[in-house]
């Protein structure tokens, strides 16, 4: 309901839900106020202009033009609405016959549906009013079937939307029949487009019944609608202009008020479908990030070796939400050396990615992203807006993301699209590029590289077109690959060839790697050092062979008791990380991991831990790091092992 | 390779026999099911394994009915799985909790719609309760819309309305590949108690072989529309016969030990 209201909140939609209003409450309560008017006969004033006493002047029997307009709302909504019914529940009749049919029978009714659509809707409602003979009822019918392919139409194409959907395919499988299924399930998932459409289309039988009336066939004496109004006052326009003026603009007006009404709920109701997703701050599109130079300047270097690719410190990612800032990222601190891997791991809504798209500047235009430091190779990219590192970034940072399919321009060969990046950025000409292209082809392993390289995308496996992304991001001489989840996508043995691939390029020109993943085992095996991100926090910062031993903070230790391996024991429960992660729009005080874990205190509650340098140089953000913690063998949930 | 042997059937066991499952026209058909022979037998898991595009998925389909056979049989304790009617002992968990769930149904409604007809208001209601007790829910949050769980509660509410179907076997089709891993941990447990507990017969479908290994007893390994191997999970992931089962041991995050060999072809 609070959807529909949202139509109120644009001008348009207001004046709309107003004069609709407006038009049905004239419909109830004109006829009972002036039917008495309107009927009064005063022979001695017939055919008159406008005047005082009659401000749209009088007809052949000296009555009241205006207030008969007022009147004929009613008979005229009437209609409109009663037309619209008959088109609805025809149309919801030939739409669900093809679902409720069958695949052959309802082929047979979508052709008839489609054969139809295609006569225009005022031929249909003049051949259907000959049949149905001239008069009201004639009228209603005509215009009522009428509109009747069209509703189909759409229902049919609604109702294929949503019979692609598991779960009408879950309640086949439950054995629920189809009737039921379309009342149930179908149905109730197209009202609302339905609805929106059938109030349009009420706006059109409205005009369409002025229309019939005019020419005759509509509502017959002493009947009157607006339609009737128009056809006698035609015959005296010359006379009196108003009298056929006022039932014109009644019928204007009404038809606009429908019309703009549905238009309106379209929109609003469209608008929230796209609106009514929460921000996942995961999944952002590509765009040139903003980067605000806020905080304090970046100190002199205290620990800053020449060896540092990149540098980030208090890195933050806010998107502004409905209800206050969300915040994505909440100062993220971590530096990555030539030649190393670090693997980033979290939920979704962790804020990896985000983190990940911040040091690539390719946040969205609504985040902004703020930190004390942020320097790639000794640059800084805080500084210079997006334009000024563009060289630095499309040359020494290499983004691979999850699905290659959307990486690369479908119309354009692989090849022209990897020399693109080499002619741009390395002023290579086209021939030098193609070649080197072809050359980075073949350094990740695509057989056949120079014929590959004339081939479109479509022509490339998942596996191999994730490969030639790699290739592009390899054309310069990159001193950093960002790849975010770039296996999640692909089948295991695909997978494992990427990853041996990253390594390879790794150990061959010593670039250092951040690998984004949602799985623990992965990151495991290809990373030196794995960050552990939870609530737009790095939670744990440890070496990567130590995730199974050393890991202190209990959600790592989760984690990785979370995901069976070949090893497994078979007999004990996996472990389970209770609770829901947390919203980014609402992080609670003290520590965000605090309501799922099992060593949580008040004072874990209340107060965040810092991240800080355990012994052996990993870091750990947790008031309890390294407690003993046991698995519940019932419900394979970690508990605070008793203490011995 | 075919398991068929002529031994008496046990009244669930769920038998594959020379499915083939065709798409497109007689011109230009594909063959997504290959003369597939499985048999999961009454209260054993049997993981069935392969690539995306194997076609395992269809063959779960087919089984329920989704797709149409274009030769074999679907045998269910030896009769032919029913797919009209409202008893159908055959359910299917899907892959995506977040469609697989009417958003407009809560999911107290959404099982009640799987039970078998023949019980009263008052006995469904306490079904549904039984139910979500089942799958670790709250029974008091029956009333809610999908939209309020999280993507291991709505499949776990997929898994109870697979259950109040009181099917003999269960297909689950890739249920924990669409789940964050600190989710997944969850329903493979849950998986694992069902099994146990209720004796539940499941063919259990995924890519992942550490996943498979973790529920099932029996696996079947898929390629390109055919079995390529079969057998209990303790030979087939130790010793494994065919090509293709050792390159998917190889490939599984962890196995560090063998390093894969590069191969030219995608």
């Amino acid at each position: 309901m609070r959807r529909w209201m949202r139509v109120l909140r644009t001008p348009l939609g207001l004046a709309a839900t107003v004069l609709t209003v407006g038009v049905l409450v004239l419909a109830v309560v004109a006829p009972m106020l002036w039917s008495d008017e309107a009927d009064a006969v005063d022979t001695s004033n017939i055919l008159a202009g406008p005047s005082g006493d009659h401000w749209a002047g009088t007809d052949n029997l000296g009555r009241d033009i205006f207030f008969r307009t007022l009147v004929a709302t009613r008979l005229s909504v009437e209609l409109a609405l009663a037309a619209t019914a008959i088109a609805v529940v025809a149309g919801l009749i030939l739409g669900g016959a093809s679902f409720l049919l069958g695949r052959r029978s309802g082929r047979i009714v979508s052709a008839g549906i489609n054969i139809a659509v295609a006569f225009p809707g005022i031929l249909l409602a003049l051949f259907f009013a000959v049949i149905f003979g001239v008069g009201a009822t004639g009228a209603v019918l005509a215009i009522g079937f009428a509109g009747a392919p069209t509703m189909g139409r759409l229902t049919q194409t609604l109702v294929a939307s949503v019979e692609a959907r598991d779960y009408v395919a879950a309640a086949r499988v439950a054995g629920v029949g189809r009737v039921r299924i379309l009342v149930r399930h179908v149905l109730p998932n197209i009202a609302e487009p339905l609805v929106v459409n059938a109030t349009i289309g009420a706006g059109g039988a409205l005009l369409s019944f002025a229309g019939l009336s005019f020419l005759g066939l509509g509502v017959q004496q002493p009947k009157y609608d607006w339609g009737r109004l128009l056809f006698d006052g035609v015959g005296s326009i010359y006379v009196n202009p108003a009298a056929a003026l006022a039932p014109g603009i009644a019928v204007l007006l009404a038809g606009l008020a429908f019309n703009l009404f549905g238009e309106s709920v379209a929109t609003s109701l469209g608008l929230s479908s796209a609106a009514g997703v929460p921000l996942r701050a995961d999944d952002e599109d590509e765009g040139n990030g903003s980067l605000t130079t806020e905080g304090q300047p970046a100190t002199s270097s205290d620990d800053t070796g020449s060896d540092l690719v990149l540098d980030v410190r208090d890195l933050r990612v806010t998107f502004p939400g409905p209800s206050g800032p969300i915040r994505a990222v909440r100062g993220v601190t971590f530096s990555v050396r030539r030649g190393e891997a670090v693997g980033v791991v979290g939920e979704s809504g962790s804020g990896k990615s985000l983190t990940a798209l911040a040091v690539s500047q390719l946040v969205d235009d609504t985040g902004r992203v703020e930190a004390s430091r942020l320097e790639l190779l000794g640059t800084d990219l805080r500084t210079g807006g997006p334009k000024a590192h563009r060289h630095l970034l499309g040359t020494s940072l290499a983004m691979v993301f999850q699905d290659p399919m959307t990486s690369f321009n479908p119309t354009r060969k692989m090849g022209g699209q990897l020399a693109e990046v080499a002619r741009h950025h390395q002023g290579m000409d086209r021939k030098q590029a193609l070649a080197r292209a072809v050359d980075r082809l073949r350094a990740v392993r695509i057989p056949d590289a120079e014929k590959r390289a004339k081939q479109y995308p479509h022509e490339f496996s998942g596996g191999m077109r994730q490969r030639a992304m790699i290739g592009m991001g390899v054309m310069g001489n990159p001193a950093l690959i960002v790849a975010d989840e770039p296996t999640t996508a692909l089948d295991v043995t695909v997978q494992q060839q990427v990853l041996e691939l990253l390594r390879s390029i790794r150990e061959a020109d010593d670039v250092a790697l951040i690998l984004i993943s949602h799985d623990v085992t992965v990151v495991g095996e290809v990373c030196d050092r794995v960050l552990v991100m939870y609530a737009g926090k790095i939670v744990e910062d440890l070496p990567a062979e130590g995730l199974a031993t050393i890991a202190k903070h209990p959600y790592t230790r989760a984690l990785v008791a979370a995901v069976p391996d070949m090893d497994t024991d078979l007999v004990r429960p996996l472990a389970v990380v209770p609770g829901r992660p947390v919203d980014p729009s609402e992080v609670p005080p003290g520590c965000a991991f605090a309501a799922r874990c099992p060593l949580a205190d008040d004072h874990c509650r209340e107060v965040e831990p810092p991240l800080a340098t355990v012994a052996d140089g990993s870091r750990v953000a947790c008031w309890h790091a390294g407690e003993p913690l046991a698995l519940d063998e019932g419900t394979g949930e970690l508990v605070e092992a008793e203490a011995r | 390779m075919s398991t068929r042997t002529a031994n008496p059937v046990t009244s669930s066991e769920l038998r594959f026999e020379d499915v083939t499952v065709r798409y497109g026209g007689a011109r230009r058909s594909f063959t997504a099911v290959d003369g597939v022979s499985l048999t999961v037998p009454q209260g054993a898991v049997v993981g069935l394994v392969g690539e995306s595009g194997c076609g395992k998925s269809t063959l779960a389909r087919a089984a329920v009915g989704l797709a149409p056979l274009h030769s074999g049989q679907i045998l269910l304790g030896g009769e032919p799985v029913p797919h009209r009617g409202r008893r159908r002992p055959l359910q299917m968990v899907f892959q995506d909790p977040y469609s697989s769930l009417d958003p407009r149904m809560s999911i107290g409604e959404s099982i009640a719609e799987a039970i078998p007809p023949g019980m009263s208001r008052a006995e469904r209601r306490a079904e549904v309760e039984r139910l979500l007790e089942l799958v670790h829910l709250d029974p008091g949050r029956s009333r809610v819309l999908p939209s309020a769980l999280s993507g291991g509660q709505r499949q776990r509410v997929a898994l109870a309305r697979a259950l109040a179907g009181q099917p003999q076997v269960v297909i689950a089709d890739e249920i924990t590949s669409a789940l964050d891993v600190s989710i997944q941990g969850a329903v493979l447990n849950l998986v694992r108690e069902l099994q146990r507990e209720l004796g539940l017969s499941m063919l259990f479908i995924s890519h992942n072989l550490a996943v498979v290994r973790y529920v099932a007893s029996h696996v079947a390994v898929m390629y390109q529309g055919r079995i390529v191997e079969q057998g209990p999970v303790a030979e087939v992931l130790v010793d494994p016969q065919h090509d293709y089962t050792r390159e998917l041991l190889a490939a599984v995050p962890g196995a560090r030990s063998t390093p894969p060999t590069p191969r030219s072809t995608p």
